[in-house]
């Protein structure tokens, strides 16, 4: 299969903090991938990378076999929705409709954004500036796909939109990513909605991967399992224990599995949502008891 | 590319459109009736001979050049109001041109497109600078030819200070500064108003840096000596010569009054019988100045500097962006 | 064409209820041999889904020999899941039809109707096929 969006001991590092580190993946084309992590995770980051904002300090980005930091082919090929869709305010959405057609000379489908936006009813002559949050992020996608890009990057899309707005702008991608066949990377937190959007997901935490693959395999491989107090002993059928807690008698465990697993555990399946939580907050929580001045 | 500029810079354009409108509208018919006060006073003959003859013949002249100034010595105020239009163009056409951008994060959407930030930043630049260069030129010769008649009558001389700094080539060098610098400061603080604050320091700092520390030395200052007694010509500020410093030196080369000149007519009678008596013999008047006729030069050389500013500030600013998320 | 809704608090996977919804569908005749399904666009949009899903989904019914695609047509239907006995259906809803007018011109009410069917269809058929119906 054809790989999207390809990166190798990616890393890109902000003074001494890296930003990004060690990040090897491929996106498969075709996908429609959710970017999960929590706030400074690095998401911005690599998608910034991947659109060809920044210049990795390590590794390699590729898309479509190509690096695209100050690519313009790359670039004419890639459609980007930044974080809180910006956009001219003081432009109509006609004229970002014209600017579009002015900066991408080689490939560029006005005829498709108009059509759009018409059926959306965002009205073609009002500044973008004083539309809704809603219809500017709809302006903002139809800016991106009229591009006709092999890949689609959002950073989080959704993030600022009342349910509402949420649930037009993913339909408006679904149906545009049904049509056109492009590959999606889409970074959010929401979590509720990537699980019927998305077919592909990649976590990020602290600044490098925790999980890559299809969403239907991973969440295949992950069972919940509870059962009497473990204490680290290998348990068959588990290849990781993602997450553990005990009680001083049981233990329940988030693991990925190889197997039929032990039947002395009690196996139960799991959404995306447990898997993507337990990698989320993997390792045991450092507590702050004594920083706060009280008993453990 | 050009389309984008035009569409995001339009309303700045017609602002300056207007200010030099405006501008116009006050120089030229202020200009044309200087010019006519001045023929009718005479004091176009007075400029030729100027330095030529003694102050004796010189009244009628000095009574034209009182009478020119204190009609229209006022406008010289307003003239200074001039200066700060170059530092205008850098607040609000260069700073804005990355920092707003970035603020409000459309570097995001304009940089992601089928154009290069490299394309993106010439074409800005490059008619962001035309702009400013033909505004600028317009001004500068503008206000040159306004103050022509003030020039002359050696009020406002137009070789210092203020004067300088007003008119020909100058503000030519300024205002391309003021752009550069502002694009500049926008990619060291992305946010408008830090970025204006930036710009107005910066270029006060060195404008006013420059004037006072360099201009003086830009090419080595010519002496001129004359003796307190008998001057049958003064050196007239009128000729236009940029006086540095002046004063009276003694036999020994010491000097004894720091600033001014001292001038005995010859023979002195009447109140003034014993000037300078209480002086050494071989007392003598000093004055280190820059010749009128450096002036076009003493421009290009401010000018070149200036421009040269810009083009490094340019330089830097590109080199930034290309580090800008 | 049919038309389908997401269940979201059920457990099952997206791409089985929209397997299950055509089914159904099959099942009581909304659907018959050579009828399209809705595009795989206007799904994914509709319900802002992932179009794959969708498209795996008919796959599965491809698989299953319920549907088949058609290269830049679209996926149509090739099997129904009908009981044998839906042909009759038509025959018997023209008797109860002109039963029912019949019972009209006699002076029965709707609510006099129902518990007229209800009743009979009681002492009539067995008691455990009775349960089946819905109520």
């Amino acid at each position: 299969m054809d790989t999207a969006l390809e990166t190798d001991q990616l890393g890109k590092r902000y003074g001494d903090t890296w930003a990004l580190r060690d990040c090897s993946l491929h996106l498969p084309a075709g996908r429609v991938a959710a970017l999960v992590g929590p706030n400074g995770a690095g998401k911005s980051t690599l998608l910034h990378l991947a659109v060809g904002l920044l210049r990795p300090d390590a590794g390699t980005v590729r898309v479509a076999g190509v690096p695209p930091y100050d690519n313009t082919d790359v670039l004419s090929e890639i459609g980007f929705v930044a974080q809180e869709t910006p956009l001219y305010p003081d432009f109509t959405a006609e004229e970002l409709v014209t600017m579009g057609a002015r900066l991408n000379r080689r490939r560029w489908d006005g005829t498709l954004a108009r059509t759009r936006l018409a059926q959306l009813g965002i009205p073609p002559d009002k500044p973008v500036g004083k539309l809704s949050g809603g219809q500017r992020a709809q302006v903002a996608l139809a800016l991106a796909l009229a591009k006709r890009p092999r890949l689609l990057l959002l950073d989080e899309p959704v993030a600022s939109l009342d349910p509402l707005a949420r649930r037009e702008f993913l339909q408006a991608l679904m149906g545009s990513v049904a049509e056109s066949g492009t590959t999606v990377l889409l970074s959010s937190h929401l979590l509720a909605d990537l699980e019927r959007v998305c077919d592909y997901l990649i976590v990020l935490h602290a600044a490098q991967v925790k999980l890559v693959g299809p969403v239907e395999d991973l969440v295949a491989e992950h069972r919940q399992l509870v059962g009497p107090r473990h204490h680290g002993e290998p348990i068959r059928g588990v290849t990781e224990v993602v997450r553990a807690s005990h009680t001083d008698r049981q233990s329940t465990l988030l693991v990925r599995t190889d197997g039929p697993v032990d039947p002395a555990w009690t196996v139960h399946e799991v959404t995306l949502e447990d898997v993507i939580l337990a990698h989320l907050a993997d390792g045991e929580t450092q507590t702050s008891n004594e920083a706060w001045g009280v008993p453990a | 590319m050009i389309w984008l500029t035009w569409r995001q810079h339009r309303k700045q354009a017609l602002f300056a459109l207007a200010g030099l409108a405006a501008l116009a509208a006050f120089i030229v018919p202020t200009g044309l009736a200087m010019r006519d006060t001045f023929a009718e006073l005479g004091l176009p003959d007075c400029v030729r001979t100027l330095g030529k003859l003694g102050p004796e013949n010189n009244e009628a002249c000095l009574t034209g050049y009182d009478q020119f100034i204190s009609q229209y010595g006022a406008f010289l105020l307003v003239g200074i109001l001039f200066l700060v239009l170059p530092l205008l163009v850098g607040l609000f056409w260069g700073a804005p041109l990355i920092a707003r951008e970035v603020e409000q994060g459309t570097h995001r959407l304009v940089w992601t497109q089928g154009v290069s930030r490299h394309h993106w930043a010439l074409v800005k630049f490059g008619l962001i600078g035309t702009g400013a260069l033909i505004a600028a030129i317009g001004y500068g010769l503008g206000v040159g030819w306004w103050l022509g008649p003030l020039n002359q009558v050696g009020q406002g001389d137009r070789f210092d200070g203020f004067f300088f700094d007003m008119q020909g080539l100058v503000p030519v060098g300024y205002t391309l500064f003021a752009v550069a610098l502002g694009v500049f400061a926008g990619t060291v603080w992305p946010r408008v108003l830090p970025a204006m604050a930036g710009t107005l320091v910066g270029f006060l700092g060195l404008r006013i840096g420059l004037a006072m520390l360099a201009r003086p030395h830009y090419l080595p200052a010519e002496t001129l000596t004359f003796p307190v007694m008998g001057t049958a010509v003064a050196p007239n500020a009128t000729a236009g010569d940029w006086v540095i410093a002046s004063g009276v030196r003694n036999a020994a080369g010491e000097l004894v009054v720091d600033g001014g000149s001292i001038e005995c007519p010859p023979n002195p009678t009447g109140p003034g019988a014993n000037c300078g008596a209480d002086l050494e013999a071989g007392t003598y008047n000093w004055q280190l100045y820059q010749p009128a006729d450096r002036f076009w030069l003493f421009q290009g050389i401010e000018t070149g500097i200036f421009v040269a500013l810009a083009a490094l500030l340019l330089y830097l600013a590109i080199r930034r962006i290309r580090r800008i998320a | 064409m049919i038309e389908f809704v997401l269940d979201g608090r059920s457990k099952v996977n997206t791409y089985m209820q929209l397997v299950q919804q055509v089914k159904q569908a099959l099942r009581v005749g909304l659907l018959v041999p050579g009828d399209q399904l809705p595009k795989v666009r206007d799904v994914a949009q509709s319900l802002a889904i992932n179009p794959n899903t969708v498209l795996k989904a008919y796959r599965e019914l491809e698989i299953e020999g319920l549907a088949e695609g058609r290269p830049g047509v679209g996926t149509f239907v090739r099997r129904t899941l009908a009981s044998p006995s839906l042909p009759n259906q038509a025959e018997l809803r023209t008797d109860l039809v002109a039963w029912l007018h019949r019972a009209q011109a006699a002076g029965l009410s709707p609510e006099d109707v129902t518990a007229l069917v209800e009743t009979t269809m009681r002492a009539t058929l067995p008691a455990e096929s009775a349960q089946n119906l819905p109520a």
